[in-house]
């Protein structure tokens, strides 16, 4: 136990140090850009700051419980990005040629989103059964032609041209995901935070969240035991699949009311979502903070660069530091078949 | 070189796998050493060649107490080893491999090919090694790779040479010229170990004896102060256990058929398998891991398809099943390797108790699963087949072997199905959870059950088996009454590899 204190307070000095020489570097002041920096990221007036940085996490928790989903049943999906994409741009194009809004539409364009990057996920798995492409290979793959496909599409057919960027024409606004009253925060967070109890529920009590978790911690013994490791496999991708584009479709409806070429790949919302989920060591409940930690890191740099003059790459190397001691003390995800004792 | 082991043990946790063992190996003699898997023979040559540098006891070398730190303070000292599996750069010719780590340099620190050919030609010259060093390693046979692996030893002066099981991947032929080269080594004055379970092998080339049980060092002896059988007696463990209580039984329904199946990778001759068990009996299958037992335990399972034939559990073809319709069906299996098919090690006793029950009414609605119940049911698992662990939510991880074992049989007797498979079930256990699980195999029996038992240790088949089925090389012989065979008899079936006259003895076995 004073080993992991002691650990701990190492780490922390270092980082701080690390911190501090790289300010003294980029030649800013050193309180003012850590007041900078949490203004930047839970502050603001009437706390905007801090709504910007709740946006944010939704987005990432979104991403970070689509790879959680994945991973725990043993499918490196590392394709999110892709399905965030189709994800996204399905649910733009139904947006755009919807005839009728209002609630019924958003939930339309919301499952539009969901079922195109829910296929778009089989994909890879249907690559791995009957092609023996690895998960970790196809998913990865898929995310090119699915910027690609996106990109061409929000070129040409799609394109609003008079707008002169390569982008859809905007949605209606009876589209549009309602805001909190008061502020600029819509409530796609909301739908985020619905999908995370949902996600408690699957991994905690149902029978498939059981059986995918069996399945990812030992395929022979889930085979053996007479689980359907296949059927298990497909569903859980196109579940991962379907999430990360509920997360594309919230960005679209919510935040930029379009999609724009590169606008879901660009902030990295699906890598910073896989890295906080094994951030966590694929702990559930975990990823809900684990999102919210990487967002405040986000906003907090951009209001440090503004404010402080502080290139908001510093506050990145730091997450990037935390990321390596943090995956140094959970070494469970990767490894649970090494060193297995009698 | 002249070699001793004095009094060597060595533990793994609280499992005492080498138990002081002494042995000696004398230069120009060829010392085989035998005995089942997980006598503890390759543990014990470990020690010698410096891999496991934690044990007690001494190694003495030409008179001098030597410790190595690790197998390069052996190879120096002139000890080598060819393992089971090769260690060899594929994409490398036989010169670059057998002189790595060793190049001789010229003065500017270049690696001087022409002088390292010319030893190496000597060496394969001198002993009749059947290589070309130009060769490329991939391009070359398993036997060549072999030569390869000893030409890497004699290319380090290595004086005493230690070989794990080194026929194991070889045809008749190259087993000839292996033997052919060992005595070529004899003959230079070399000490040579032979690890294996062959005792054919062993009468063919071996000067020294010694056998080794458990643990134990059973005999060590001249080749010519003993004899075939007195060494299979050693092998096997000369008394049985005394048999545990069994009700009398009068099977008459057969549980379980397999007529005619041919199963993909079993045999080089698909010769089909044919098998009965019938309800209240133990059937067992005796034989040495790697004679086909698996493919046809996966067969059975549903893990791996048929090519043609059928299997009936009672009475209802199950060839095209899956494994969880065969389970539904009535079938329970408990895996040889828990630790990767038998439990989820990272899961915890709940999850890994109810794995192939989930979807069953008593334990959930076919989505969400009752907590409460799952918790009880492990929680009476453990207080019946008395499991120790810490809490039904520790990690399965947590337990010692013997209790993941119990966990396994009790998750998969628990479920009262009318066949229960049964593979090497104490595989790697302590002795009390062996009587333990031996127990409740035969109170299963006892209820009308039929029990199908693959093991590779005669003691447990014959112990507790009604029929017995020896698999020998991807055939299985006719069932034998287990009151008319004797172990010996056993001893030799399993034995026999390779033996062209196998499917003859076969045959004449029929009781």
């Amino acid at each position: 136990m004073t080993h992991r204190l002691y650990s701990l307070l190492a780490a922390s000095m270092l980082l701080l140090v690390t911190f501090a020489s790289l300010i003294w570097l980029a030649d800013a002041d050193f309180f003012k850009s850590i007041m900078a920096f949490f203004k930047g990221a839970f502050g603001g007036r009437k706390y905007a700051y801090l709504l910007v940085t709740i946006s944010k996490a939704a987005l990432i928790t979104g991403m970070a419980i689509a790879a959680l989903i994945a991973f725990r049943a043993g499918l490196f999906n590392i394709g999110g990005e892709g399905q965030l994409v189709i994800g996204g741009l399905a649910s733009a194009f139904v947006a755009i040629n919807l005839p009728f809004g209002g609630p019924a539409g958003i939930f339309l364009v919301l499952l539009a989103g969901m079922i195109a990057a829910g296929v778009w996920a089989i994909i890879a798995g249907i690559m791995k059964l009957w092609l023996g492409v690895p998960i970790l290979v196809g998913t990865l793959l898929l995310n090119y032609p699915a910027r690609y496909i996106a990109s061409y599409f929000v070129s040409h057919p799609l394109r609003d041209i008079s707008s002169g960027m390569p982008q859809t024409h905007l949605i209606e606004k009876s589209l549009w995901l309602p805001l909190i009253p008061g502020t600029r925060l819509d409530i796609g967070f909301i739908f985020i935070l619905f999908v995370f109890c949902l996600v408690l529920i699957y991994c905690y009590r149902t029978v498939g969240g059981y059986e995918a978790k069996m399945t990812g911690l030992s395929i022979d013994f889930a085979n053996a035991s007479g689980l359907k490791t296949k059927k298990i496999s497909l569903e859980t991708l196109a579940l991962s699949g379907a999430i990360a584009g509920l997360v594309g479709a919230i960005a679209v409806l919510g935040l930029h009311h379009r999609f724009t070429d590169g606008m879901l790949v660009q902030p990295l919302y699906a890598w910073t979502g896989i890295v906080a989920a094994l951030m966590v060591s694929l702990i559930p409940w975990a990823v809900l903070p684990a999102g919210f930690f990487f967002a405040a890191i986000h906003s907090g740099a951009s209001g440090m660069e503004r404010t402080a003059d502080v290139p908001k790459e510093i506050a990145i190397i730091i997450q990037g530091m935390i990321i390596l001691f943090v995956a140094s003390k959970v070494p469970t995800a990767f490894n649970q078949n090494i060193g297995d004792g009698k | 070189m002249k070699a001793e082991l004095h009094e060597i043990s060595v533990n793994f946790g609280t499992f005492c796998a080498v138990n002081n063992v002494s042995l000696s190996f004398a230069p120009g003699e060829i010392h085989a050493l035998v005995g089942e898997n997980g006598a503890g023979k390759s543990t014990a040559m470990s020690v010698l060649f410096g891999l496991n540098t934690d044990y007690q006891g001494n190694i003495v070398i030409n008179d001098q107490h030597r410790r190595w730190k690790s197998p390069a303070d052996a190879i120096s000292a002139g000890v080598g080893m060819v393992h089971q599996h090769f260690m060899l750069q594929e994409t490398m010719s036989v010169l670059e491999n057998v002189i790595l780590c060793s190049e001789p340099v010229n003065k500017l620190g270049f690696v001087s090919f022409a002088t390292a050919a010319k030893s190496v030609q000597n060496l394969i010259d001198s002993y009749d090694l059947q290589i070309d060093q130009t060769q490329k390693v991939s391009e070359l046979s398993v036997g060549q790779r072999q030569a390869v692996e000893i030409l890497k030893l004699l290319y380090r002066r290595s004086d005493l040479l230690i070989l794990d099981e080194p026929t194991a991947v070889l045809t008749p032929n190259e087993k000839n010229e292996l033997f052919q080269s060992l005595s070529n080594f004899k003959a230079s004055g070399k000490s040579i170990i032979l690890i294996t379970h062959k005792i054919d092998e062993v009468m063919m080339i071996a000067d020294k004896v010694s056998v080794m049980r458990s643990g134990n060092l059973i005999s060590s002896k001249l080749l010519k102060n003993t004899s075939k059988d007195e060494i299979q007696q050693n092998i096997i463990g000369g008394t049985l256990p005394k048999p545990i209580k069994r009700k009398k039984m009068h099977p008459k329904n057969i549980g379980f058929e397999m007529k005619k199946v041919i199963i993909p990778g079993l045999a080089t001759r698909r010769k089909p398998i044919s098998l009965k068990v019938y309800l209240g009996e133990i059937v067992g299958i005796a034989g040495v891991s790697g004679n086909g037992q698996t493919p046809l335990v996966e067969a059975i399972v549903g893990l791996r398809n048929i090519l043609s034939g059928n299997m009936l559990l009672s009475n209802e073809t199950i060839s095209d099943k899956d494994v969880s319709a065969r389970r539904r069906k009535g079938l329970s299996y408990i895996p040889e390797d828990r630790q990767r098919v038998g439990l989820a090690l990272d899961a915890s006793v709940i999850e890994n108790s109810c794995v192939s029950q989930i979807r069953n009414k008593k334990f959930s609605n076919g989505y969400f699963f009752n907590l409460q119940h799952l918790r009880k049911f492990s929680e009476q698992l453990v207080s019946e087949y008395d499991i120790r662990v810490g809490t039904v939510k520790s990690k399965v991880r947590t337990m010692s072997g013997g209790n993941k074992q119990k966990l396994v049989v009790a998750r998969e007797l628990e479920q009262k199905k009318q066949l229960v498979i049964a593979e090497n079930p104490t595989w790697g256990v302590d002795i009390g959870a062996i009587n333990k699980i031996h127990q409740e195999l035969i109170k299963m029996r006892d209820m009308g059950h039929a029990i199908l038992l693959v093991s590779n240790e005669i003691e447990e088949i014959m112990g507790l088996s009604d029929r017995i089925h020896v698999m020998a090389n991807g055939q299985l012989s006719e069932a034998m009454s287990s009151a008319e065979v004797t172990a010996n008899k056993l001893g030799k079936l399993m034995l026999s590899h390779n033996d062209p006259t196998l499917s003859e003895k076969l045959e004449k076995m029929q009781p």
